[in-house]
Parts: structure tokens; sequence; C-alpha cells
């Protein structure tokens, strides 16, 4: 069957050019100064210097930090024990449960994100919670379904072999369960934070023009300001902080695997 | 008989392993072969070679005259039934079955005749429509069968076919796929690791052992004739023993001579001795070429499986000395304490640590009330290197404390150079509450007793197979017990139909025809 | 009351989850401008709605670009995913290790990638760039519903088809397509709600005039605007419809199957 193996190839060609190369084109107009052009390549580390010497671009960075890691907590604290209910509940309502909360997510996410706008308009919360409702609202469902995954694929007979080993049920609960869950929590992490930390519509809708997380930054040096390369600096110096809160994360997941090995 | 298919020194690895080394294979019109060999031996990639899913690295596959090396699966006259029958889940029987000739864009009349063949071939008639999932294990078997031979090909290959069988279904199916074979009249290659199954059904079985074959011959060849210890262990179940070829017909092993029919080995070469259970008789004590007691007898549903030991194995008896109570109690810190003595070998006192005499005097102590463990805090004892007999005293932090001695002797050991086996044991002193609380009783003596056996030839362990005591652990009572540990003597295997009590001493016989001597196996006999 | 505790905590987790959308269905009904007060019932905001072309524009583009992207990702995906599992171990490692960019990378990031490769090799931004990237980004999902599928296969049954003497081409469409369908379907059905659902992309490479929903509403949400209601009620009502659909076809198809079955026998 290896006649087969040359049907990848047109898709290689096609992910070269559509994926790898707007990564790299993105990497260039960042090390660059010459406006929309990279035809003149000239080499330079300013728009990094300039993200960094100024003072406000650090507190978007840390802001739009701060707002994801707390979205995905909270989105931990909620999310855990409704996929757990879930993963207790009869095989068929499992299902129904999982449907449920699935459906919401075929909407248009600015439909409901702007359906939130009117639900808090007179609230008179600060435009900080609103963006978290907003967010936490959008990604809640990735981390119920991640962590309820990993708990239904769970062997039921590891519960049963720790009961019958002597745990009771809130024993069971933290030395089986909670750890064997914890690849769940992970990708639940992977999927909330991720989106949370680049999100700008969120903060546009929800926050007014007012609150700029390092979204809304991007979008207005490329679409406002028309600085690409400067764009391209803040959207690099994102990407790298998201890899290494995953590798922080990825790293935890593999020390607690190696503890519990 | 014309010859079909032939392999020429065919060679083939897989990420480094070589999994082939050179097979020579002929294989006739109308023969029904096994390849015979445990997984992972290369019969299946052999198989996969012939099918046309792999390509030999080396080596040439001749079908009728022509080298078919680079002919696609999909052109040789050749089917398979696959292990797991891969049949099509989203086609019904009947169209698994019409497959292969739709794509030969057959009529629509002749397909259906062709199929409707098949179908009674196989036994399946009305079950034309149903959906592969409803079949059970065996009507699957069938269907694959169907699909394949209703290509009406010239070699049928089944790749451990009946291995997903329950027992019942694969004898059933054994006895079908040999009346499919004759009816049909052709070629069927068989791969299996079930040695009854290559002797039930095959007309030539090739026993195959990490890529090379071993020997190929009948069933009954095979069976009587195996040319090495690896054929005759993995076709059925034999005896196989050391031996040395005097002469031509006259073997020795267990130090007898016997005469056999064996010829054309070198003078005094050593040789493996196969003697098959069936061929061994169980005669009454002094009347047969060994003496023997009965060791085991198991019923295996026809025949009994007897085993019969003509030589007891290397033998160590050591002295149980069981003792009372000895628990202190100390009412102050309201702690109790127990401990035993115990013996041990003079070359262990350099190496002993305190936890290893707490451990082997079996020193605990407890809180009184609660039976809550105290740690035992201090190990005093003037252990020397010199046999003798010393104390020893346990502590806990409280002060109570209990003094038992520790006897230090000489090894101890027997060796027993004709059967490379020693062993050695040590006496000792258990009360009678540690006894009734074993809940292994023959591994508890083993440990307290500190057997171990070992082979003379390289010093590896070897088991200790028999610990031979006569008191009831749960009625033992105060005084001195004989425990003898020993390892495997020798061991007859004997299927019989009469029926022989355990302990029976018997002797058993065989002719000098039921005797094979085998070359030993290059390097590993 | 611990019994049902678990429920009532369910209850609300999706009380969350619903209430904008009921919240959004009931205001489209309102008499007034208000977001937050119901003055009486009113259909005057359907009507302005399909009485803007744009509004009505951006339905259009939405549902087209999606059926468009849908089909194309799934047949590049279907043909790699089988590819793929041909492939030596460094083509798919890479491979994988592409579409995992693209999947993993922010939304926003993969936007600006594809604008300015479109703007820096002088492609004009519009509906074609547009569809384009919605292909691009739909086709390493239509291949990670795939791949499962094409893992579970038994290799056998492959092998099967050419003992039998399918040319591997026959074998590809009479027994690997049929056996990995479901995951065809999945993967389409992903890459449909990818696309409907996008903004981020669809914001950055798109071009003067083409519109899908979801910029249509970012960019009007700037005003209060009750129309938008009417255009979320009317997706609300159309998702449910294609959801009930897609979940009760299957299910009416595989009765009827079993009806004709028992017919027969």
């Amino acid at each position: 069957m290896k006649e087969f193996r040359r049907l990848v190839y047109p898709y290689l060609v096609w992910g070269i050019i559509f994926i790898l190369v707007p990564m790299f084109m993105i990497l260039i107009y960042a090390f660059t100064d010459e406006g929309n052009s990279v035809m003149t390549f000239n080499f330079t580390f300013d728009n990094f210097l300039r993200f960094f010497e100024d003072s406000i671009f650090i507190e978007v960075l840390w802001r739009s930090l701060k707002i994801a890691i707390a979205t995905t907590i909270i989105c931990i604290l909620f999310g855990y024990p409704a996929a757990y209910f879930i993963a207790k509940l009869r095989p068929n309502s499992q299902s129904v449960a999982v449907l449920i909360i699935t459906l919401p997510m075929w909407i248009n996410m600015l439909v409901r994100t702007y359906a939130w706008r009117g639900i808090l308009l007179e609230s008179g919360l600060s435009p900080e919670v609103k963006v978290y409702i907003g967010m936490v609202y959008n990604f809640l469902p990735f981390m119920i379904l991640q962590i309820y995954t990993s708990l239904s694929k769970m062997n039921k007979d590891y519960l049963v072999a720790a009961t019958d080993l002597g745990c009771n049920a809130r024993q069971a609960f933290m030395k089986v369960t909670l750890p064997l869950s914890v690849p769940g929590i992970i990708s639940g992490i992977t999927l909330v934070f991720l989106p949370a930390v680049s999100s700008f519509f969120i903060p546009k809708l929800l926050g007014g023009g007012s609150f700029v997380l390092i979204g809304n930054l991007i979008e207005s040096y490329f679409l406002t300001a028309g600085d690409w390369n400067f764009g391209a600096a803040i959207s690099l110096i994102m990407t790298i902080v998201i890899l290494v809160s995953m590798f922080i994360t990825r790293k935890f997941d593999h020390e607690k695997e190696a503890d519990n090995a | 008989m014309k010859k079909l298919i032939e392999f020429k020194n065919i060679v083939k690895k897989f990420d480094n392993t070589l999994v082939l080394k050179g097979i020579d294979l002929d294989i006739y019109e109308n023969e029904f072969v096994t390849l015979l060999g445990p997984s992972g031996c290369g019969k299946t990639t052999l198989l996969r070679m012939l099918g046309g899913f792999l390509t030999p690295d080396e080596g040439h596959i001749i079908f009728d005259g022509e080298v078919i090396d680079d002919v696609p699966a999909y052109k040789r006259p050749i089917n398979t039934i696959f292990q797991k029958y891969a049949l099509f889940p989203h086609l019904n029987v009947y169209d698994n079955i019409a497959f292969g000739l739709k794509l030969k864009k057959m009529p629509k009349d002749i397909i259906d005749a062709k199929v409707s063949r098949m179908i009674s071939l196989v036994a399946l008639e009305g079950r034309e429509k149903d959906d592969i999932s409803v079949l059970s294990g065996g009507q699957q078997q069938r269907v694959a069968i169907a699909r394949a031979l209703v290509n009406e090909p010239d070699v049928l290959l089944l790749d451990e076919p009946l291995a997903a069988l329950d027992l019942k279904l694969r004898k059933e199916m054994q006895h079908e796929l040999k009346r499919i074979q004759q009816e049909v009249g052709i070629t069927f290659i068989f791969v299996t690791h079930d040695q009854e199954e290559a002797l039930t059904m095959s007309d030539k079985i090739v026993v195959i052992k990490d890529g090379t074959i071993q020997q190929i011959g009948t069933p009954t060849e095979i069976y009587n004739e195996p040319v090495n210890e690896y054929v005759a262990n993995f076709i059925g179940e034999s005896n196989i023993l050391d031996g040395v070829m005097k002469k031509d017909y006259l073997v020795s092993f267990d130090d007898k001579d016997y005469e056999c029919v064996d010829r054309d080995f070198k003078e005094n070469e050593k040789v493996d001795v196969v003697i098959r259970p069936e061929d061994i008789d169980i005669v009454p004590y002094g009347k047969g070429k060994l003496n023997g007691e009965i060791k085991s007898v198991l019923f295996k549903g026809v025949h009994y499986e007897v085993i019969v030991e003509t030589r007891r194995g290397t033998s160590k008896t050591v002295t149980m000395h069981v003792l009372s109570e000895r628990d202190i109690t100390n009412a102050e810190a309201n702690e109790m304490m127990h401990a035993s003595d115990f013996s041990m070998d003079i070359d262990d006192v350099e190496t002993m640590t305190d936890q290893d005499i707490i451990a082997r005097a079996n020193a605990q102590a407890w809180d009184a009330e609660t039976e809550e463990d105290i740690q035992i805090s201090e190990v005093i004892t003037d252990l020397k290197k010199e046999t003798g007999r010393y104390d020893v005293t346990f502590k806990t932090h409280e002060g109570t404390s209990i003094t038992v001695k520790i006897s230090v002797v000489a090894p101890k050991y027997v060796e027993d150079d004709k059967d490379n086996m020693g062993i050695t044991a040590f006496d000792f002193y258990k009360t009678v509450d540690e006894i009734k609380e074993s809940m292994a009783i023959s591994v508890d003596l083993k440990t307290w007793a500190d057997a171990y056996a070992w082979y003379i030839d390289n010093d590896e362990e070897a088991p200790i197979t028999e610990v031979r005591f006569d008191f009831d652990p749960n009625e033992i009572v105060e005084g001195d017990y004989e425990i003898t540990f020993s390892t495997e003597g020798r061991e007859y295997k004997v299927h019989t139909t009469k029926y022989f009590e355990e302990g029976q001493k018997v002797a058993i016989d065989f002719n000098g025809a039921d005797i094979h001597v085998m070359s030993k196996m290059g390097g590993q006999g | 009351m611990r019994k049902y505790l678990p429920k009532i905590y369910l209850a609300l987790v999706i009380l969350f989850f619903y209430l904008p959308i009921v919240y959004v269905v009931f205001f489209s009904f309102n008499d007034s401008r208000s977001l937050t007060n119901f003055t009486g019932f009113s259909l005057q905001w359907y009507e302005k709605m399909f009485a803007n072309r744009t509004m009505m524009e951006s339905i259009y583009y939405s549902v087209v670009i999606a059926i468009i992207a849908t089909i194309v990702s799934t047949i590049i995906g279907t043909i790699t995913a089988i590819g793929l599992s041909k492939s030596k171990r460094v083509v798919k490692e890479f491979v994988n290790q592409m579409d995992n960019l693209s999947m993993l990378n922010p939304e926003i990031v993969t936007a600006i990638g594809l604008m300015l490769l479109f703007v820096t090799f002088g492609i004009t931004t519009g509906f074609g760039t547009l569809l384009l990237a919605h292909i691009i980004f739909c086709i390493p999902y239509v291949i990670l519903s795939i791949m499962p599928k094409i893992r579970q296969l038994d290799d056998n049954l492959a092998e099967a088809a050419l003992d039998l003497g399918c040319t591997p081409w026959q074998a590809l469409y009479k027994v690997i397509i049929p056996q990995i369908k479901p995951g065809i379907f999945t993967g389409a059905l992903t890459a449909f709600t990818m696309s409907f659902d996008d903004f981020v992309i669809s914001y950055f490479v798109t071009g003067p005039g083409i519109n899908n929903i979801s910029t249509y509403v970012y960019s009007s949400v700037r005003r209060i605007n009750p129309s938008i209601n009417a255009l979320s009620t009317i997706i609300v009502v159309g998702i449910t419809i294609v959801l009930v659909l897609a979940n009760v076809i299957p299910l009416i198809a595989t009765k009827r199957h079993q009806k004709a079955e028992t017919n027969e026998i």
C-alpha cells in the first residue's frame, strides 16, 4: 500500500506555503523596520526594545497573563465538579448532559459574547469583572469536556480496587480519581489558557475601549496604526510567553507522573 | 505430485533483526502444509511473503516455475484467511463472498451460482443477507474461507485462523478445514503455534525456530523421530534426558546402558534421548528397567499423567525446635516483647546487620493494650565469626528487653555431583504460635531454615521442589521436628490409563524401539 | 439535600450557558431599543434585519464559505490522512507537527501570518482570501478527526482486499473509505462549525465589503443595534434545526434500514 504515500505530498506543499511561510513572515516582520514592506531587509531589534522599554506594554502583557491564569483557575474550580458530576450520571444521561453543554458552542462565539453585553449593560460591574465573565463563559465548556473525557475513560476497576484496599470515598477520589484525571485538566488548561491570553474581542465587546489586553494591542497595531513590524514583534513575544507557560504546565504534569510512578 | 512453490534461501530483516535466516522449502500441489513454531519464529512472515504483502530481502519465491517476488498480491493466484478474518464490516455475508468475483466483473448469474456453491460448502445456507457483526466467530471463519475459495485460488494461506475460537469450535473447524481441503483439492498452507493442530491436520509439518527450519516431515516422522531437543519438546510431551551413545545400537543414560535402534553417531558422543510418555509402562517394583516412586498423578481426561521419580533429588534434613510462648512482659512500660533463637552460617556473620538479626530472630515489641508495634531501638550481641552460641539482646526505648541465642554453625551443605545440585539449610527455633499463624507453611519453613539450593557447575540458584515434614501445622506442640528440603530428582512423565497412588513404589519399563536418540543442539545442549 | 447537590450544580452551570441565548431571543422581540427593559412585543427588528442588505449578505457569506470550506477541506484532509497512515515516520511527524502548529497557535497569530502572506505577495484580500483562510485552518481538524479511525482500521482489511484482487486504488474506495466514513463525517462537521464560528482569522484576512456574521457583529456592536438580537435568534433557530436534523436523520435511517431488513425476512 506504499502507493498511498504519494497522497501526502500535495498537503505537504500546501502546509509549507500556508502554515510555515506565514509564521516565517511574522518572524521577518518582527526583526525588520521598513514599514509594510519586507523587500528591503533591515535587521533590527528595535521593535523588541521598544516593547520592553515602555512600561505600558509590559503592563498590558502582565494584565493579559494575569487574566488568562485567573480564568484558567476559575474554569478548573467550576469545571471539575461539573465534569465529575456528569461522569457520575447514568451513561445515557451522560451523553445528554454532554450534548446540552456542547449545544451553545455551536452558536457563533461573537453572538454569544454580544448577548452578555446586553445582560451586563446596566449591571454596574467593573470592566474587568465583565471580561472575566465573558472569558469563563466562552472557555468553561472546553475545560468541562476535557476533564469529563478523562474521567469517563477511566477504568472503573481502579476505584473498586481502591475501595477494596481500604480507601474511603474521599481517599479514593484524592488518591485515584484526581491523579488519573490530571491529563484531562492539563489539556483543559491548554484549551482555556491559550485563547484567553490572546483574546481580543471579549475585552473589546465587554470591557469597553478602556480595557486593553495584548490581543487588542496586536489588533490595533495591525489594523489601526498600520505598524506591522511592531505588531509582529508583539505577537512573537506573546507566542513565546505562551510557549513558556505551556512548557511549564507540561513539565509539571510530567513531574507529577514521575512522582506517581 | 507436482512441485508448486519453492522458497529459495529467503532472508528477511525487520529493523536490523534477522527474522528469516535463509529458508529453503518446497511445497507440492494438493498438500496440506503446516508452518509450526512459537510466535516470533518467522512463520507468519514467510506466509505474508507468499501472499504478496512482504518482499524478501534475499532469495526468491518461485511459483509454478516462475519467480513471483515482485508480483503484487492482487495478481497472485493465492488467497489468504487472516487471523481475525478481516471480513469487510460494511458488507453482508453475500457481498463479502462475492467481493473478488465482482472485481473480475463476472456476470451476475455466475456470481450467484458460485457464491451459493461456496455457501453450501461452508454450511452457511440462509445467512447470505446477514451482517458480519451478528455472526459468531466460527461463522465468520466460514465466511472468510468461502470468500477466499470462491476465487478458485491455487493455494490457500491460513494465518492462525483457529486461534480466536474456543476449544470445542477449534476442534470442529480442524476437521472442517481438512474436509474442505480434500474437497477442493488445492494446496493449503497453514500457520500455527499449536502442535496438536499441526499433527491432526497436516500432510507435512515444517517446524521453524528463530527464522530457521528445524525439521520438515510428516506428522508421524516429526513425532516419532524429532531431530533435536527443540522439536521433541515442541511436538507433544516428552522425557528428554542427557545420554551418551556408546556405539551403534547402544545408548547410556541414568547410569545404565540400553539397547536402541539408533546408529551412525560418533563413539561416546553426547546425545539427547527422548522417550514419549505413552511409550513408558508402569510395572511392579523390581520388574522394570528403573525403580522409583509415584510422585504425582493428574487426570487428563482419557489418561492419567503420572510422574515417577526414579531418583531423589539432593536433600538436606534439619531440625525444627518448637518452643512454647516466649513473650516477655514489661508491666511498668506496658510493653510486650518476643524473639526466638536461631542458627546461622558462619560465612554470613560479617554481613549480618541489626535489621537482619531482628528479622531472623523474629524479634517484635508491642503495646500490651493497643497491640500497636513498637520499634526495637537496640540490638546488643557479642556475635563473632566463630562457631558457637552467642547471646543477643533486643531492647526498646522503654527498656523492655529480651535475650535469645544465636548458634553460629559451619556451613553444612550437601552436594551431589551426579545431580549437579547442592543444598543447604539450618536448624531453627520457632514457637507454637508462629507455626500456627503461618499462611504458607512450606514457604515459611524455607525462609526460617534459610534453605538454599544451587547448580554446582554455575552456582546459580536452583529450585527447592519439595519440603517434607510430618506434622500438622495447626496441631503442633512443643518438641523437635525433622524437615527435609530437596531439589528435583530424576523424573519420568508417563501416560497411562491405570490409576496409581501417590507414594506407591513402582518400576518403569520401555522398549529399545521407543528410545529415540538425537544429536545435541549446537551450543545449547 | 446532599443527594441533589450534583444535579443542582449541573443545572446552574447549564443555566449559565443558556442565559445569554435566552436573553437575546427574548429581547429580539422587544418593542424598544432597550436591552434591559422589555417594553412590549414587536417584530420590528426582524423587519429591519431583512431590510438590511449588509446583514443579509453576512449571513450569505458565512453559509457559503462554511459549505465550500467544509467540502474542500474534507476532501484534502481525507486524502492526506490516508496518505499519512502509510507514510514514513519522518513525513508523518513533520505533517503532525505542522498541523499542531496550526491548531495550537493562537488564532490571532495565524490570522496576522496569513494576512502578511496575502499582502506581501500582492493578493487582494476579499472573498477569495477569506475562503482560502478557512480551508487552511479547517484541514488540520479534518485530519485529526479521521486519523483515529484509520489507526483503528484492521491492517488486514486492506490486505484482504488486495488478496481478493483489488488494485490498491480499488481497495481505497471499496474498503478503506467506507470504513473511515464516520471519521470523515465528524471531520466535515468540525470543519463546518470551525468555519461558521470563526471570527479572528476572518477579521484579519477579509477585504472591504466582505463580512461574515462574526465580523459584521463585531463591527456593529459599538452602537446598540437590536437587529443583532434578531440575527442571533435566526442563527440559534437555524443551528437548532440543523443539529436536530443531524441527530435525527441517522436515527431514522437506521430504523428504516432495520425495518427494510425485517420486511425482507
